[in-house]
């Protein structure tokens, strides 16, 4: 008897005690937006993408753009069928099974906070450049401060609730973006005086432009934050896709603006300019611009801080729900209905690291690159697994059709490759350090849960399941043999 | 609420609705748990047809996917397409509804809950209540809507639009939300002027024996001062015949 199949049904969902059903769509597109940070990208990353792909960064940006609208599309294949608060983490469970959710959760939950105390850092960075730029020149000590003060208030939001936040964060981003819009508006209609080239430039090859889509995915990372809201959005199935998908189309767009700009600004020699723009902006004339796009870089920085807090709450939460953590991370505060203990447990991580790296002296920007990088490799990875994930699930469920496995068959390759592009572009320095401890740290966890809590383990992917309340039971005969 | 696109129907969206309502029935004739590929097969639709056609009605709550996530089921807004079956209550229940009347000068109204709405089943004929399609359609404004509320895992699926009715309707979510969790933490209702401002009203639950559910709110209706004082006796008197509804009306 069909019957049975409500039988399964729970009586409360299990990731209850999140506020659920009361975001609106531009709030959670604004989650993922901010997480993508684009006005940090767009004012650094063509001239990283420049070093390969010379004359033709354009055509990576646009490449990367194609994999992030690939990498969107397979996670849209889980989104609209679940609402989840884990991220990509709970969806791959549902395609791939256990062990690969516990390597992307791992994964998931290093970018995300790594990617939190990179914002922390950016934003005290920018900080700290702004207030040179307008002549008050800040001791190292405000640095750190600044990390502490931005990780107590970006604390206090998230645990507020999760509408709060996200209000914020939208506003915060709008400014943002409102801003860069402005700088490369004024840059591309001024006059074209190219500032002299003092790098070579390589030449248009096929090679370059594909060397150059890592860093310009770099852009990207975070677009798939909306995913940590969908028990919170009030129609998941259509908010969060179109958030994911939108946020990966907008800053494929923001990027493509950027990159042309400067392009063209430097006449083809942008490879390695370290500040392209505030260069671009005395070239034209304009040095107020180089305030501006302090400005637009810390506000994007601060809104990209709490988003990511906002997510990498949610997946520890999601995490504590299906006990591979400790239980008590998974509580939710009775009255502002966010995961309050995943919060305190860590904002202050977030917050330690990036202080401590500041209060010891090194440098602001190799400290924001070194982070940047590690997050990095933990999205790509992420990012891997899912879209192999998404096939595999639509055949579990019976609802294989040729359009998602044609982009997984594109998607998943291409990350492979763009893996082991970051594997040997990491090589040398502190980075691949960080990254082997913490591939160490996830597979001791991995074997003492195999050990201590296997039947957990076997079990997770945690989602908003619908509950007996969410169906309507037909009164009368009810359902027919099958 | 999802926002409706003025747009009039052009090409291909007359069938593709058509298709749609095919689906719906589909699902209600052969029952919860049946899968898309079985949808597909049913109605010869293309099978990413089905899909896409699924996901959205999913996306609007009128289906929900089952935890295997291959199943669907009817979703709680189907429940708005059909009309509420409420039988009129047994003379029973209409004595004791009667007898609280006998003693009290206020007016007094059984409400049934069984259809998810509010649907006045028992009204004071010499105390006229609100208009029923008010009740039913705006229940955050309501002692009897708020019963109602108070009882659902989430209210905002059930309450989709806090009109503003006087000056006293509670229209902030979370001010309401506060609100449901006091009256489901003691069992009673109030409203004081915010339906219409002279009149206020105290509901209690009438609660199945054995299971606990909801099945029914009685009301009293007067004036809204005299609604806002604690009236413990009264209170009494109505929780009395509220246990007493019980076994008649489950």
């Amino acid at each position: 008897m069909r019957n049975g199949a409500l039988a399964r049904l729970r009586h409360r969902s299990p990731v209850h005690g999140l506020d659920r059903r009361n975001l609106r769509p531009v709030e959670v597109l604004a989650q993922s937006v901010s997480t993508a940070a684009p006005a940090a990208g767009m004012a650094t990353v063509p001239a990283i993408v420049a070093t390969t792909a010379g004359t033709a960064t354009v055509w990576s940006f646009a490449l990367a753009t194609a994999v992030a609208l690939a990498v969107g599309a397979c996670i849209a294949t889980f989104t609209r069928r679940m609402a989840a608060a884990g991220s990509l983490y709970s969806l791959t469970a549902k395609g791939l099974g256990p062990g690969a959710a516990f390597a992307c959760g791992a994964a998931l939950v290093a970018g995300y906070a790594v990617l939190l105390m990179a914002a922390l850092a950016g934003a005290a960075l920018y900080t700290g450049a702004f207030l040179t730029r307008v002549g008050l020149a800040a001791p190292p000590a405000v640095g750190t401060a600044a990390v502490l003060v931005l990780a107590a208030l970006t604390g206090g939001l998230v645990l507020r609730g999760v509408r709060v936040s996200a209000r914020i964060v939208l506003a915060i981003e709008a400014v943002s973006i409102t801003v860069m819009l402005v700088i490369f508006g004024v840059l591309l209609a001024g006059p074209s005086t190219p500032p002299p080239a003092p790098a070579e430039t390589p030449s248009w090859s096929l090679v370059g432009v594909a060397a150059g889509v890592l860093p310009a995915l770099g852009a990207f990372i975070g677009f798939e934050a909306a995913t940590t809201l969908g028990v919170e959005a009030r129609r998941p199935f259509a908010s969060v896709p179109r958030a994911v998908l939108g946020t990966a189309g907008l800053v494929g767009l923001l990027s493509l603006l950027a990159a042309h700009t400067q392009v063209v600004g430097f006449a083809g020699a942008l490879g390695g300019q370290p500040e392209p723009v505030v260069t671009l902006a005395a070239a034209h004339g304009t040095p107020w611009l180089a305030v501006l796009l302090d400005l637009g870089i810390t506000t994007s920085f601060v809104a990209c801080t709490l988003a990511t807090a906002n997510a990498l709450v949610r997946v520890l939460f999601s995490m504590a729900r299906d006990r591979i953590v400790p239980r008590r991370i998974g509580a939710t505060h009775p009255r502002y209905r966010t995961p309050h203990v995943a919060i305190a447990v860590a904002v202050p991580v977030g917050a330690a690291v990036p202080a401590a790296l500041f209060a010891a002296g090194l440098p602001g920007l190799t400290v924001l690159r070194g982070l940047l990088s590690v997050a990095t490799a933990g999205y790509l990875v992420a990012y891997l697994l899912v879209a192999l994930a998404a096939p595999l699930f639509l055949r579990r469920i019976g609802e294989l059709t040729p359009g998602p496995v044609v982009v997984a068959a594109v998607a998943v390759p291409v990350l492979a490759v763009v893996c082991g592009a970051f594997v040997v572009s990491a090589a040398g320095g502190p980075v691949p350090v960080v990254l082997a401890a913490l591939v160490l740290a996830a597979l001791a966890w991995y074997a003492a849960l195999r050990i201590a809590r296997p039947d957990e383990l076997a079990g997770i992917g945690v989602y908003d399941e619908p509950s007996a309340a969410d169906v309507h039971v037909v009164s009368g005969p009810v359902g027919r043999a099958s | 609420m999802s926002g409706l696109d003025p747009l009039p129907l052009s090409g291909r969206q007359p069938r593709a609705v058509r298709s749609a309502l095919a689906v719906l029935e589909e699902v209600v004739a052969a029952g919860p748990g049946v899968t898309a590929k079985e949808i597909s097969a049913a109605l010869k639709l293309p099978q990413a047809t089905t899909y896409r056609l699924l996901n959205l009605l999913v996306a609007e709550e009128y289906l929900v996917r089952l935890p295997d996530l291959r199943g669907f089921a009817l979703g709680r807004r189907a429940a708005r397409l059909s009309l509420p079956v409420v039988t009129t209550p047994p003379t029973a229940a209409r004595a004791v509804v009667d007898h609280l009347r006998g003693l009290v000068r206020w007016g007094v109204h059984l409400a049934s809950f069984t259809a998810g709405q509010v649907t006045l089943v028992d009204t004071d004929p010499d105390h006229p209540p609100a208009e029923p399609t008010l009740l039913a359609r705006y229940p955050h404004a309501s002692a009897l809507g708020k019963l109602l509320l108070a009882a659902q895992p989430d209210w905002r699926a059930v309450a989709r639009d806090l009109r503003r009715f006087t000056e006293h309707t509670v229209v902030d979510a979370s001010a309401l939300d506060r609100q449901l969790s006091t009256f489901a933490a003691t069992g009673i209702a109030r409203q004081c002027g915010e339906l219409r401002p002279d009149r206020g009203c105290l509901a209690v639950p009438v609660r199945a024996p054995g299971t606990g559910e909801l099945v029914a709110g009685l009301a009293l209706a007067g004036p809204p001062q005299r609604v806002a004082e604690p009236n413990d006796e009264l209170v009494a008197l109505l929780r009395e015949h509220a246990d007493r509804l019980s076994p008649l009306l489950a």
